[in-house]
């Protein structure tokens, strides 16, 4: 009864990152390329069945089911290395192996057309695991196949699987560059309208903050999908070592949820993990104490999710919750002091609702895995500011939604035939009460929150722009519009008008310095429009 | 004439002297010269033998002397000499007539007193005992008119030996004497020779013919009727004390001696009276001569003695002075120690061996050495071999028969009433814990090894294994002897301990198992006993659940672990009343087996099974809101928000529910700082606190100890102390009140869940009719709000969420009234460590705030 968690990787990027993933925990548990057990790996108080099964033949399998609808990753795997590692009656690519066009509805018309399948292999690995305990999906929610089929994959896991877990580890869009995908934002909100009610927790992959944490804290310049996935698959692997290596407390993954989500719609994770160090890079090596650990993994700059908060609004933000996973060589009294630390210096700010702490999981370190630092630590974090996030998807949605554009897409699907927009509009309406749950939560009196005033969220009709206020005194904002206001956006403000694009602008413009230059730019540009 | 004669004297002694230095085969070389020193010395000796005056103290006797020569040569060894001289004597003896010599007897004895003097030269004594007169430094000697005044006496006064004041012409003083003789005859009626036989007599516990033991005196006395002037009895009195205490010495030795192999004498009471006896014989070899002595007469003042060598009261009482000494001290001794054994006798003539007399010390330390190396053999053999050689209960280490288990703790002790007073307290644990280690080895352990060490042990002191190796007052070498046994009989007790008994890996596997530190077990054990568990405890069988042990072991990491440690995991039951759940009465244990039960004890392992009894409670506590958790888990909650409800129903759900969930994180959070607490702050710090111990650990004492240590600091940290009850007591009813709300939770959250379907059914009949009607089978069942219309519905809910509200309501207030008796309680602890337990709970000064008048 090993708590078994199956994992599915559906679409490119799920893919892609579920394959760092099963790389970093074959060279923790000494598992080879082909699945089999190193020789110098058969000791150890490691658990590999969480994650594996053996074969007759005594090779390890990873409990996975590669899902794509076009076969181009897939391929790459099953041309790579790693090719014996998978079960191979666990890879599904669709027969005409079109992909899904970047598009939700598709992603998710055809998870429909295959549910039979795919959950025929679900039911098989289900059934091979003695006590189940969840699922975990890999997916990223801006593109086609990841967002629309995973979104489908979570209803039909929901509805079938009720009682076991779902955690999804959601790889966001960088909003730093511009996407080849135009249709990113209906894409998320649909997908996060899933994550919402059927996932009982996300962990936010921001690939925007995994840039910033590339290019700033390991110095690379141009940061390759690999670089960052290797970020993603050493936090997916931190954030299991607690199952894997068996200790005290933190044994399973709903254990470790549920102190983690006190309530049930703010599930959203943040992580952080340091020290980070990329494959051949030599990093000067600091000495790293629990301390230190801990204290770094309170810094922004660590944490791998953009925090779009203006200052006023970040200081207000608030974590619900903590837990930190330290690995390697330490000495448990170490870990009162740098709470006591932390907890001088105010270094944490926690909600005031109800009692709260860092929760501190210590776990022991893959012996076969050399890392330069005695300790590192992985932080999972439940943290108000992630609404900035939401906000952002939403108003980058309504800035699309007001133009109608690309809806045509759309409408091709039995979804949203007959020009049904409804779900667009629902999808909307939860994620805006999740915004406004995860901003009640920064106040002390969450525990009445929408009970004076229902109207506020629970009607949920109408109010579309609920939290998007189009006064005119915010024109001044758009003087603040960042360096990075490229032609997408002069674009776009032909295309779509200049509301859309303030909307947008208006959500983009925390912190940034203003530029005289850009100023005078949007001054003209005012002036052109209205 | 006499100038002649003087000179002629002088002459011949000179001639005499030559011829006898010439004759000696070592001077060969140098022929004596008139002026060699040798010559000088050797004619002066000869003069200070002519012109010595003194009267011998033996009767005048030829044949004594030739006897007494005669026995002493042949007690010395010399038996031929002895025959030698015996044949010359009887030639000597026999030469009579004319040419002969007359004086027989003198010759011989001027023969026998230079022989004697010669050896007491040789042997660099002080004055000679028979010439005192004679003093050897030269300055003396060289006082020539001294001899040559003797000479002038030399007819008169050779004989009686008393030098006579030559100027008496009219022998006055003669007269007087022997006025004074009549007299003293007259007095007495016994002589004073008999008197000094019978007091001799007395002296050898012998009744004489008139000192004769008298019982109710309790000494010797002198009879009454017998006329004696007081002086003399009082004497006879004083010198028959001795008697009276050699009859005690003699009788305590032959009781002893009698009753050995039967009664309980014991080695050391043994040695004490060869010890005794030794000195008694010295006793006898004087009393003897003095025997011999005592049949001189004893000359009047005036008269003249045959022999000087006589023997008088006083005399005796000079010679009875030492003696008297040792008796004393022998039967002080032997009344301290008649009922005294073993070491507690070696110890009780050690006290008296401290004394400033050289004499008594050094008779003391004789006697000592003696009566106390059975003890050190005792000490050797139990130190080296750990044997305990004591027949008669002698030894200050004790064996009991015990339990293997028990051995170390109870098998030996030491006697404190045996310890010798000059061993200290100190080295006696250390010499009790050597043997104790050795037999522990051999008992428990069944290990051979033991000897090897023990045998370096021997080596390194330096004292080897042979008998009797050490002795009393080498407390220095006793002392090095048992610390190298110590340390490596010590040294080896431990390596078998840790290597070959792994005590490090029981111990880790007692935490592991017994102190749940090997969480996936723990949770598989939770998850499949669990069910059992709340049934009645008399229905349970607990070969069942020690077959859902042995699953729970196969499922987990566990299973790699050695099957000895396995093998040694149990179910136990405790005794059960009525109404006790299968949760009451559950416990592991874990059977440690000798020899490491000596360290796992019943009382430890009764420690071991309060801490887990606690800690799975605790686990039980956490388990089940996790469970309640699940039940409520976002993708199964969340999506209720959004039904369709009556808008007030609707916004008592959210509240009912938000009230919940925010109950639930505030116990949740409880929960697990308590465990956090108990793992970082308790349990990990404890266990590495113990590993260092471990390390240090020179003897199974400091280990025992260290352990002891370690988990007394488990039971008071985690509140389980004698100081914690209170405290205990209302974080008991903190974790009835958690389970409590989860089963009011679970029955939320199937409220909700019903809820949920019925409104699903009502509100889309038309939109998903198959599934609707499907639905409708499934909970036709349960019937309650089966055909009740939308309307009754809602009221329906509404009235179970106002119930299940208002128990919440009612949960909640309850617990945080628990939860502030806790809090408020904490800092009253004075253990220091549960700060740091009110730190984590209060990690946001969240419950600080809602108190702030405290």
């Amino acid at each position: 009864m090993p708590r078994e968690i199956i994992t599915l990787q559906v679409g490119q990027c799920g893919n892609q990152i579920g394959m760092e993933f099963w790389k970093q925990l074959c060279l923790e548990h000494g598992i080879s390329k082909d699945g089999i057990l190193e020789d110098f790996a058969t000791q150890g108080g490691d658990r590999k069945d969480v994650f594996f099964y053996q074969a007759d033949d005594q090779h390890y399998i990873p409990r996975a089911l590669l899902i794509d609808l076009e076969p181009r990753v897939i391929n790459g795997i099953q041309n790579s290395e790693y090719r014996n590692l998978y079960n191979h009656e666990n890879i599904f690519v669709s027969d005409h192996g079109g992909g899904a066009g970047n598009n939700w509805a598709s992603g998710y018309d055809q998870g429909k057309g295959v549910e039979e399948a795919i959950m025929d292999m679900i039911d098989r690995e289900a059934d091979g695991s003695d006590s189940l305990e969840g699922f975990v999906l890999c997916h990223s929610i801006a593109g086609g196949t990841g967002s629309g089929m995973g979104s489908y994959l979570l209803e039909t896991l929901n509805d079938r699987y009720s009682k076991k877990l779902v955690q999804t580890y959601s790889v966001f869009p960088n909003q730093m560059e511009t996407s080849d995908v135009v249709v990113q934002p209906y894409n998320s909100l649909l997908t996060l309208k899933r994550l919402t009610l059927n996932a009982d927790c996300v962990v936010v992959l921001d690939n925007t903050a995994l840039n910033r944490i590339a290019v700033e804290r390991l110095h690379l310049s141009n940061p390759t999908f690999a670089q960052t996935n290797s970020l993603v698959s050493t936090v997916m692997s931190a954030s299991t070592t607690t199952l894997r290596y068996p200790g005290y407390m933190n044994n399973d993954l709903v254990g470790l949820l549920a102190s983690l989500i006190p309530t049930p719609r703010c599930h959203f994770l943040m992580t952080g993990y340091t020290p980070l160090t990329v494959e051949r890079q030599a990093n000067v090596i600091r000495k790293t104490t629990v301390l230190d650990v801990m204290r770094r993994l309170l810094q922004t700059k660590n944490i791998m999710v953009s925090s779009y908060a203006r200052t006023k609004e970040a200081s207000q933000a608030k974590y619900i919750s903590i837990l930190n996973i330290i690995q390697g060589e330490v000495d448990p009294t170490q870990v009162h002091e740098s709470l006591q630390r932390i907890r001088e210096r105010k270094l944490v700010n926690f909600i005031e609702w109800g009692p709260a702490s860092i929760q501190v999981a210590l776990s022991r370190k893959s012996p076969y895995v050399q890392t330069a630092h005695r300790v590192s630590g992985l932080m999972l974090a439940s943290h108000t500011s992630i609404r900035h996030l939401f906000s952002k998807c939403l108003s980058q949605y309504m800035m699309l939604r007001k133009k109608q554009a690309f809806l045509d897409n759309y409408r091709k699907f039995p979804m949203f035939a007959e020009n049904d927009l409804s779900e667009f509009d629902e999808s909307r309406e939860i994620l805006e009460s999740l915004v406004e749950e995860y901003k009640a939560c920064e106040s002390p009196d969450y525990i009445k929150w929408g009970m004076e005033d229902p109207d506020h969220v629970l009607t949920g009709e109408g109010n579309a722009a609920g939290t998007v206020d189009p006064k005119l005194a915010d024109w001044n904002r758009l003087l603040e519009v960042k360096c990075w206001c490229q032609e997408v956006h002069w674009r776009s403000i032909v295309k779509y008008g200049l509301n859309v694009v303030f909307d947008f602008f208006r959500s983009e413009t925390t912190g940034w310095f203003m530029d005289p230059l850009v100023a005078d730019m949007s001054f003209s540009l005012n002036r052109a429009f209205v | 004439m006499e100038e002649e004669d003087q000179q002629k004297v002088a002459d011949l002694i000179k001639e005499l002297v030559i011829r006898l230095l010439s004759q000696n085969p070592h001077s060969e070389s140098h022929p004596p010269t008139p002026n060699s020193p040798q010559f000088q010395s050797s004619l002066r000796y000869a003069f200070r033998l002519i012109s010595s005056r003194l009267t011998p103290s033996v009767s005048p006797d030829a044949a004594a002397i030739a006897e007494s020569t005669k026995r002493r040569l042949a007690t010395q060894g010399k038996s031929s000499q002895a025959l030698t001289f015996a044949d010359l004597y009887t030639k000597f003896a026999l030469k009579t007539g004319p040419g002969s010599v007359n004086n027989k007897w003198a010759v011989l004895y001027l023969l026998k007193i230079i022989s004697e003097d010669r050896k007491n030269v040789k042997t660099q004594l002080g004055s000679s005992v028979l010439l005192p007169n004679l003093a050897l430094n030269d300055g003396e000697l060289g006082n020539e008119s001294r001899v040559l005044l003797g000479k002038g006496n030399k007819e008169k006064g050779w004989n009686n030996g008393v030098l006579l004041v030559s100027k008496d012409p009219e022998n006055l003083r003669e007269i007087a004497f022997r006025e004074f003789v009549n007299l003293i005859k007259e007095e007495n009626e016994v002589s004073e020779e008999v008197l000094v036989r019978d007091v001799l007599y007395a002296c050898q516990g012998i009744d004489g013919k008139y000192v004769k033991f008298d019982s109710g005196a309790d000494g010797y006395v002198l009879s009454d009727l017998i006329k004696v002037p007081r002086a003399i009895r009082l004497m006879v009195r004083k010198l028959c004390e001795l008697g009276w205490l050699f009859r005690k010495v003699k009788g305590y030795i032959s009781e002893s001696m009698d009753g050995f192999p039967s009664e309980d004498v014991g080695t050391v009471g043994q040695a004490f009276c060869a010890a005794l006896q030794d000195e008694l014989s010295d006793y006898y070899k004087l009393l003897a001569v003095l025997e011999a002595q005592s049949m001189n007469p004893i000359p009047l003042v005036s008269e003249t003695a045959s022999s000087g060598n006589y023997l008088s009261l006083r005399r005796l009482s000079v010679w009875f002075a030492e003696p008297m000494v040792k008796m004393r001290l022998m039967a002080v001794l032997v009344d301290k120690c008649r009922v005294l054994r073993g070491g507690a006798m070696a110890g009780a003539i050690h006290l008296h061996a401290q004394h400033g007399d050289p004499l008594v010390h050094e008779f003391m330390g004789r006697l000592l050495r003696r009566v106390c190396s059975p003890l050190f053999e005792m000490v050797r053999s139990w130190v080296l071999e750990g044997e305990l050689e004591d027949v008669f209960a002698e030894f200050f280490v004790v064996g009991q028969p015990v339990k293997a288990e028990s051995l170390w703790r109870e098998g030996y002790l030491l006697h404190a009433g045996m310890l010798p007073s000059f061993i200290s307290q100190s080295l006696a644990q250390r010499i009790l814990r050597t043997g104790k280690s050795i037999n522990f080895l051999r008992v428990c352990c069944e290990d051979r090894g033991w000897a090897d060490a023990a045998t370096e042990a021997a080596a390194a002191a330096g004292t080897s294994t042979r008998r009797w190796g050490l002795g009393y007052g080498e407390t220095d070498a006793l002392e090095s002897l048992v610390d190298g046994a110590a340390k490596r009989v010590d040294k080896h007790l431990l390596d078998v301990i840790y290597n070959q008994y792994k005590f490090k890996e029981h111990c880790l596997a007692i935490k592991r198992y017994l102190l749940l530190g090997q969480g996936d077990f723990v949770q598989y054990l939770m998850d499949i006993v669990g069910p059992e568990l709340s049934e009645p405890a008399n229905t349970i069988s607990s070969f069942q659940l020690a077959g859902l042990l042995e699953t729970a072991v196969r499922a987990s990491n566990a299973q790699y672990d050695d099957r000895d440690i396995l093998d040694r995991l149990k179910v136990k039951m405790m005794p059960h009343g009525i109404g006790d759940r299968g949760w009451d009465v559950f416990s592991l244990e874990y059977d440690a087996r000798v020899p490491l039960d000596t360290v796992f004890t019943e009382s430890v392992m009764a420690k071991y099974l309060r801490i887990f009894n606690f800690l799975w409670k605790l686990r039980r506590v956490e388990h089940a809101l996790i469970g309640a958790w699940k039940t409520m888990k976002p993708n199964c909650i969340t999506s209720r928000s959004f039904m369709k409800l009556q808008h007030a129903v609707k916004l008592q759900l959210l509240s009912t529910l938000r009230r919940c969930q925010v109950l639930w994180d505030e116990m949740n959070h409880f929960v697990s700082n308590l465990q956090y607490y108990i793992m970082f702050e308790v349990l990990e710090v404890s266990w590495s606190n113990f590993l260092n111990e471990m390390e240090v650990a020179k003897d199974l004492d400091d280990l025992l100890a260290a352990h002891e240590k370690y988990l007394h600091s488990i039971v008071e940290k985690s509140l389980l102390g004698e100081r914690s009850q209170t405290l205990y007591s209302s974080l008991f009813a903190l974790f009835d009140l958690i389970l409590k709300f989860r089963s009011h939770a679970d029955r939320l959250s199937e409220g909700i869940n019903e809820l949920q379907a019925r409104t699903l059914e009502s509100s889309v009949p038309s939109r998903n009719k198959s599934k609707t009607k499907k639905r409708l089978n499934d909970t036709s069942e349960p019937g309650s709000w089966v055909s009740e219309g939308r309307k009754a519905l809602t009221q329906r809910a509404g009235e179970f969420l106002r119930n299940m509200g208002q128990d919440l309501d009612a949960l909640s207030k309850e617990y945080s009234s628990l939860l502030e008796d806790f809090i408020s309680k904490l800092p009253m602890q004075q253990h220091v460590d549960l700060k740091f337990l009110l730190f984590r709970l209060d990690f946001t000064e969240f419950y600080s705030q809602l108190r702030p008048s405290t």
